[in-house]
């Protein structure tokens, strides 16, 4: 099976689920099913952030494995990070999203 | 009586940021166009941007467009809004992409492309306006001549 992850609530979101769970799983190899994308809402986009410990792992993670990483743009526009995000890392808004997928459909999308 | 607040968070002092050039332009693309339209304007992405003028004294009073609901696109229409009212039409079509990207920093580096778009999108509209303006028939200084019936 192949999800695709929307960080869209703030709180322990991406510093637990994301940077202790699902990441580690990914690392290892045994998250279970194949991660075609994750998208950031609000604060979340920080993780995107160059620098960002998570960040640098997870960017890793999405080269090896082929795997979308987009943050929302009006998010990264304000807070002003649009122009501080990974290189290659895209924003976009759904239409983006939708496209960047449609050459690796999820069959499951995962709202955190 | 107190005094007004002057914090930030009070602040009337609008930014020339991408996220504030948003919010405005928002609101401004929602306006109804001025008389002088430029042709709509579409990039191979399904963008598309149509830009029109309010002209005073020949020169720019205000821009207006209708822009897909993109908020880089949005925010370098307004700041190309703010950015050239007061211009003078000719002068206005020298501004570039190039200029546009310059004057607007912390735009992410794929979105840039944008900048082609809304400043294509005004150049229509300028053109609109210069032959809108070339069209008219020129004045006499006769008020007998130039009278709408003479005219015709």
């Amino acid at each position: 099976m192949k999800v695709a992850y929307i960080f869209a609530t703030s709180r322990h979101t991406v510093s637990y689920v994301l940077g202790k769970m699902i990441l580690p799983q990914l690392e290892e190899n045994r998250h279970g099913v194949d991660v075609a994308g994750m998208f950031f809402f609000e604060d979340n986009n920080y993780v995107l952030v160059k620098g960002n410990p998570t960040g640098e792992r997870l960017v890793q993670v999405a080269k090896a494995k082929g795997m979308l990483l987009m943050g929302c743009d009006q998010c990264c526009y304000e807070r002003e990070i649009a122009d501080k995000l990974f290189d290659g890392v895209p924003i976009g808004c759904f239409p983006d999203l939708y496209k960047a997928l449609s050459g690796n459909m999820p069959d499951q999308i995962i709202t955190l | 009586m107190t005094a007004a607040c002057r914090e930030a968070c009070c602040s009337v002092t609008p930014r020339f940021t991408v996220t504030e050039l948003f919010e405005r332009g928002f609101r401004r693309n929602r306006a109804a166009p001025f008389a002088l339209e430029g042709d709509a304007i579409a990039d191979a992405e399904g963008n598309s941007a149509r830009f029109s003028l309010a002209l005073e004294a020949d020169r720019i009073a205000e821009i207006r467009f209708r822009a897909s609901s993109c908020t880089t696109l949005i925010a370098y229409s307004e700041a190309l809004n703010e950015l050239l009212a007061g211009f003078r039409p000719d002068m206005a079509a020298q501004f570039t992409p190039q200029d546009l990207v310059a004057a607007l920093p912390g735009v992410h580096p794929l979105k840039q492309n944008r900048a082609v778009l809304a400043v294509a999108a005004l150049r229509a509209a300028l053109l609109t306006a210069a032959t809108h303006h070339t069209a008219r028939p020129r004045e006499s200084g006769d008020p007998a001549l130039d009278s709408p019936l003479a005219r015709e």
